[in-house]
This record gives C-alpha cells, sequence and structure tokens, in this order.
C-alpha cells in the first residue's frame, strides 16, 4: 500500500475511533421518535464539529458527528474519464443494494461519491472496532477495484484490437 | 447491422414471443466472460455470421419436406432486408427466394438492380441448384430460382443452403469489393478523392475515400449512451496502440480522431457530428490481395458490430465484477457480526467454566466466595435488616400516593 494512502487511512481511522462514542438519544423535537441526529440537524448542540480529511484534492473523506449518529462521505479518486465512470457505475451499484450493507446510505452527500451512516444502534449491534475496520477496508478495496477494474477494461481492448486487426492478416 | 446476433427480425410467420425463443439460444451460447484469458476465445467465437438464421430454416424446413409444402413467407431484417420465399405444392421443383436490400452507395451502384460484378458473385456462391431469374420480381433486387432436388444429398446439403442463405451478405461484399479491387488503378478520373458514402445501417453510414495506392475507409462513431463513449474510446486508443506496434505493421494503419479527418471536409454535417470521433483503416493493395480482400471487406462492413459489440460486453462484464465485488464486501459485514456472536457466545461459556472451576476450589476458599456473595446480596437489598411482615406494614402505611398533574405527562399503561 502506497504510504500516503496508509497514512491516509490511518487518520480516518483514528478520527472514527474518536468520533464513535454514540449514545442513545430521542429525538427533541418529535416526542417518541429517535433520529439521526447528524441528518436532522434539529439541535445544534447535539452536533459536533465536523472533520475534513483530504488525501489530496479528488480524494477527501468527512466525517460529521452527533451524540447519536455518524455520518461519513467518502470522494474517490477519478483521474481520468474512464476512472469516473466505472466510480460512478460501481458506487451507484453499492448504493442501490445499500441494504445489504446495513450502515451505507442510499444517496450520497452533496460533493461526495458514497457516504455511510452510523447510529447507536449500530454500534449497539456490532463491535465499533469491527464497524471502523469495515469502513477502512472498504475505502481499500474501492480503490484497489477501481484501479483492477480499469486494468481488465483496458486489457480487453487490447485483446480486442488484436482480434480485429489479425483478421487483416 | 449483418451481425446476426444482433437479429430482430419479424416476420409474418413467427410471433414475438419465438422471436425471443430465437435469439436467447443464441446469446447464450456465448461462453462467460468471467475471466480474461476466455476473451480471445470468445472474440474468434463470435465471429459474425454472413447466414441469415432464419431463412436458412425455413429453407431447411423446404428442403426436409416429405411432401410439398404450400409456402409464402416474408422475412425482414434489420428492418431493410427482406426475403421472400415461395414455394407451391403444384410446382415443389421450383422454388423462389426474392431478396431487396438497401445498397451499400447510391451514387457508386445502379439505381435498381444488381451490378454485373454482384451477380458474378452470386453466380460463384450459389450451386447448379440455383438460378437467378432475370428480370427479378417487382420490388425486389435479385429473384433466385432454387431446386431442391438438384441439391446433393447427404451432409454437402447442409452447406448448399448455408451458402443461399448467406446470400444477402454476398451481395453487400460484393459492393465493397468492387471499390476495394481497384486500389491500385491509376484512374485519376474526376471526383476520385470524394468520399463515398456507403450506407450500411441508417444510422452507421461510413466513407470510402480512394486515394492514389490506398483506400481510407472513415468511421463515424455514434453511441448513445456516454459510459459506451469512453468504453469504446479506450478501445480505440487500444487499437491504434495495437496496430502502431511493429508486430502489426503488415495491418492497415488506424487512427482515430475525435474531429473529423481532412477527407471529409465539405460532407453534410449531420454526418460529421458524432460523439465516439472517427477512426480510419487505410486499405492499401496488400490487404486487398486474392483471399485477402474477402476478409478485409468482411471486417470493414461489421466493424460498427464489433465496436458495439465490444461495448456491450465490457459493460456485461463490468457488471459481473461488481457483482461478485459486492458478494465478497458484504461477506467482510457479515463475518464481523458473526464473530461478535461467536465472541458473545465465547464469553458465556468461560463464565460456565468459571463457575465449574469454582466446584474444584479448595475448602477455605470456597466458603470465602460464599461469605462474599452472601455480603453482595445484603447490600443488594432495599433494608439491611429484614424484619418479617415489614414489607406490608411499609407498602400500606408508608408509600406516599401518586398524584396525576395535568400539566405533565403520564405514561399510559
Amino acid at each position: 500500500m502506497a504510504t500516503s494512502l496508509r497514512l491516509y487511512l490511518t487518520c480516518i481511522r483514528n478520527t472514527l475511533e474518536a468520533a464513535l462514542c454514540l449514545q442513545n438519544f430521542p429525538c427533541q423535537e418529535v416526542e417518541r421518535h429517535n433520529k439521526p441526529e447528524v441528518e436532522m440537524k434539529t439541535s445544534q448542540e447535539l452536533l459536533l464539529n465536523s472533520i475534513l480529511i483530504c488525501r489530496n484534492e479528488a480524494e477527501k473523506c468527512l466525517i460529521e458527528t452527533s451524540i447519536n449518529s455518524l455520518r461519513i462521505s467518502l470522494k474517490v479518486k477519478q483521474a481520468d474519464e474512464l476512472e469516473n465512470i466505472l466510480t460512478k457505475k460501481f458506487l451507484r451499484f453499492l448504493s442501490m443494494r445499500a441494504e445489504a450493507f446495513q450502515v451505507l446510505r442510499r444517496k450520497p452527500v452533496q460533493g461526495y461519491d458514497i457516504s455511510f451512516l452510523i447510529t447507536n444502534f449500530h454500534c449497539e449491534e456490532m463491535q465499533k472496532r469491527k464497524l471502523i475496520d469495515f469502513i477502512v477496508q472498504f475505502m481499500e478495496d474501492i480503490e484497489k477495484e477501481i484501479s483492477e477494474l480499469k486494468m481488465s477494461v483496458n486489457t480487453r481492448g487490447r485483446l480486442v484490437a488484436t482480434e480485429f486487426l489479425k483478421q487483416f492478416i | 447491422m449483418i451481425a446476426k446476433f444482433h437479429l430482430a427480425f419479424y416476420s409474418k410467420f413467427i410471433d414475438k414471443d419465438k422471436t425471443f425463443g430465437f435469439e436467447v439460444p443464441y446469446l447464450s451460447s456465448f461462453p462467460p466472460l468471467c475471466e480474461l484469458r476466455l476473451e480471445r476465445r470468445f472474440f474468434s467465437m463470435a465471429s459474425f455470421e454472413r447466414v441469415s438464421p432464419a431463412l436458412k430454416e425455413i429453407l431447411l424446413k423446404l428442403y426436409r419436406a416429405e411432401k410439398p409444402v404450400e409456402i409464402d413467407h416474408h422475412l425482414y431484417e434489420f428492418g431493410s432486408v427482406e426475403y421472400h420465399v415461395q414455394s407451391s405444392a403444384a410446382d415443389p421443383q421450383n422454388n423462389y427466394l426474392s431478396i431487396s436490400t438497401p445498397l451499400l452507395s447510391q451514387g457508386a451502384m445502379p439505381s435498381y438492380g444488381l451490378s454485373s460484378y454482384s451477380t458474378q458473385m452470386v453466380k460463384q456462391v450459389c450451386s447448379d441448384a440455383v438460378e437467378i431469374v432475370e428480370p427479378a420480381k417487382e420490388g425486389y433486387q435479385l429473384t433466385l430460382k432454387i431446386n431442391f432436388a438438384k441439391i446433393p444429398r447427404g451432409k454437402d446439403y447442409f452447406k448448399v443452403i448455408t451458402q443461399i442463405s448467406s446470400v444477402q451478405a454476398v451481395i453487400l461484399c460484393s459492393q465493397l469489393k468492387e471499390m476495394l479491387r481497384n486500389v491500385n488503378s491509376q484512374d485519376t478520373s474526376q471526383g476520385m478523392n470524394k468520399p463515398i458514402k456507403l450506407v450500411y445501417h441508417p444510422r452507421e453510414p461510413f466513407y470510402v475515400i480512394r486515394q492514389p495506392q490506398k483506400i481510407t475507409a472513415v468511421f463515424p462513431l455514434r453511441f448513445k449512451e456516454h459510459s459506451d463513449v469512453i468504453i469504446a474510446t479506450a478501445f480505440f486508443q487500444e487499437l491504434m496502440d495495437v496496430g502502431s506496434s511493429e508486430k502489426w505493421a503488415k495491418a492497415p494503419p488506424c487512427t482515430w480522431s475525435p474531429i473529423p479527418p481532412p477527407e471529409l471536409r465539405g460532407e453534410p454535417l449531420e454526418d460529421l457530428s458524432t460523439n465516439g470521433g472517427f477512426v480510419s483503416f487505410e486499405i492499401s493493395s496488400r490487404h486487398v490481395e486474392d483471399k485477402k480482400l474477402d476478409k478485409t471487406v468482411w471486417s470493414l462492413l461489421n466493424f460498427y458490430a464489433y465496436v458495439k459489440k465490444h461495448v456491450k460486453c465490457t459493460r456485461g462484464f463490468i457488471q459481473r465484477r461488481m457483482q461478485k465485488r459486492l458478494e465478497s464486501l458484504v461477506e467482510v459485514l457479515h463475518k464481523e457480526k458473526l464473530e461478535e456472536k461467536e465472541d458473545v457466545k465465547f464469553k458465556a461459556h468461560a463464565e460456565c467454566r468459571y463457575v465449574g472451576k469454582l466446584v474444584r476450589l479448595s475448602k477455605p476458599k470456597n466458603f470465602k466466595r460464599r461469605c462474599r456473595d452472601l455480603t453482595r446480596k445484603i447490600m443488594q437489598i432495599r433494608f439491611r435488616i429484614k424484619i418479617h411482615g415489614f414489607r406490608r406494614f411499609h407498602r400500606r402505611w408508608l408509600t406516599i400516593p401518586n398524584f396525576s398533574s395535568p400539566l405533565r405527562y403520564t405514561k399510559l399503561e
């Protein structure tokens, strides 16, 4: 793994470890409701400062925290048009199957490619350490998958081009 | 397009379900594309068929029929190719096949009917069992009289019928062959360098430009979706890279440009407005020698289909890959959940084991533990000293009654 990526992921991991101290907190506006405050943003006192971690201009991670929920938004590197469509296709594909991930948001926050929403209930159901591991692993996998996909598409193109030109010889 | 796997034919005798029923087994016969090493095999297999499958099926049915059959079928392929098959029970020896196909180029070819070269090519392909009827039936370019009795019995009949079914591809190829075979001709007539527009498919015209010692084929490429444009562009870059390598020096030089090449200057704007750019192949005399001519013509005619097939397959490949990746990503999360459950079970089991261990403790230690437990229980109860009947007395006389306030919320039981 590249040093810059390792540092970037370590920083995200440490920030998540500090930020994931969620507790059950009923909604202050609506009785008997329990809503993620980071989404509702009804009471300013329940929100913490959001943290933006940037690897470079194209890759960044926004961590927004509140008393009972945390939202992580990721922007994935897209070096060229091919990477751009592959990233869009892949992340859209994942977002459409968000129910499989539980913590994945169906629509990413504006300006980002994919968003996660972790509530206190997720933390109760799953271990905090494992959740953080999953997020970090997910980020690593996405980057790896997109670069692999790009390579595969180019390799396919080369093979097809070779087969086409072979017909003339 | 001629690519038969994209076949969408509508005939009077085949209903829509049957049409799909025909396409599915055809498509499913393509090998899976899960791994890149299969790609080579796939593209060598997916050679675009010259034979019309529907026509072949009808001709085979007619040939195999024990009794003379009365047939009058109209088949349509790709929206613009029409076949008319006629067979009379009264005259089983003479079966008629009429073909109407859009001509590649209206300018270079006779306005109606086939050129002498095309007719010659058709004659070469078809066996003695087939005779060209002149003039062709009204509305068709070519009419063939087929005598099934003259088709040899045994294995050869299949080959002959396959050849007859590919007659439309022969007509199309012959038109381009006629242009390409004159690469070295020193014809300096006026308008020699003028691009000839070949309309193989209404939405996919391409140009052939005759130049000294070479012929340039230019393909303006259009795609419906932006993602298709990107995949195709990546393919064109690879095509240029591969073509420019020493190993492929004998292949026709290929160039891709997002803007129209200078040779197409003056052509209608709607033909030059593309989103996929322009791919050009420079065909020299080497590529049209003897047997190579046929392959070159077929490759050029199928270039659009080839690109579109590649784009479609790549999209499928990406989709499959994403599906596979999704499973592995979800698996990580589920594994973690399972591990957590196992952790809980392990803890519970550990507690049981701890109790088991206590049983085996020595007597003074056991006594100490019991004392500790008793002390904890005493601490847990409300009153340190337990008086018999005091709890009832406390409940009756010392409890403060609950008063509900109108201002406060009362939980409903």
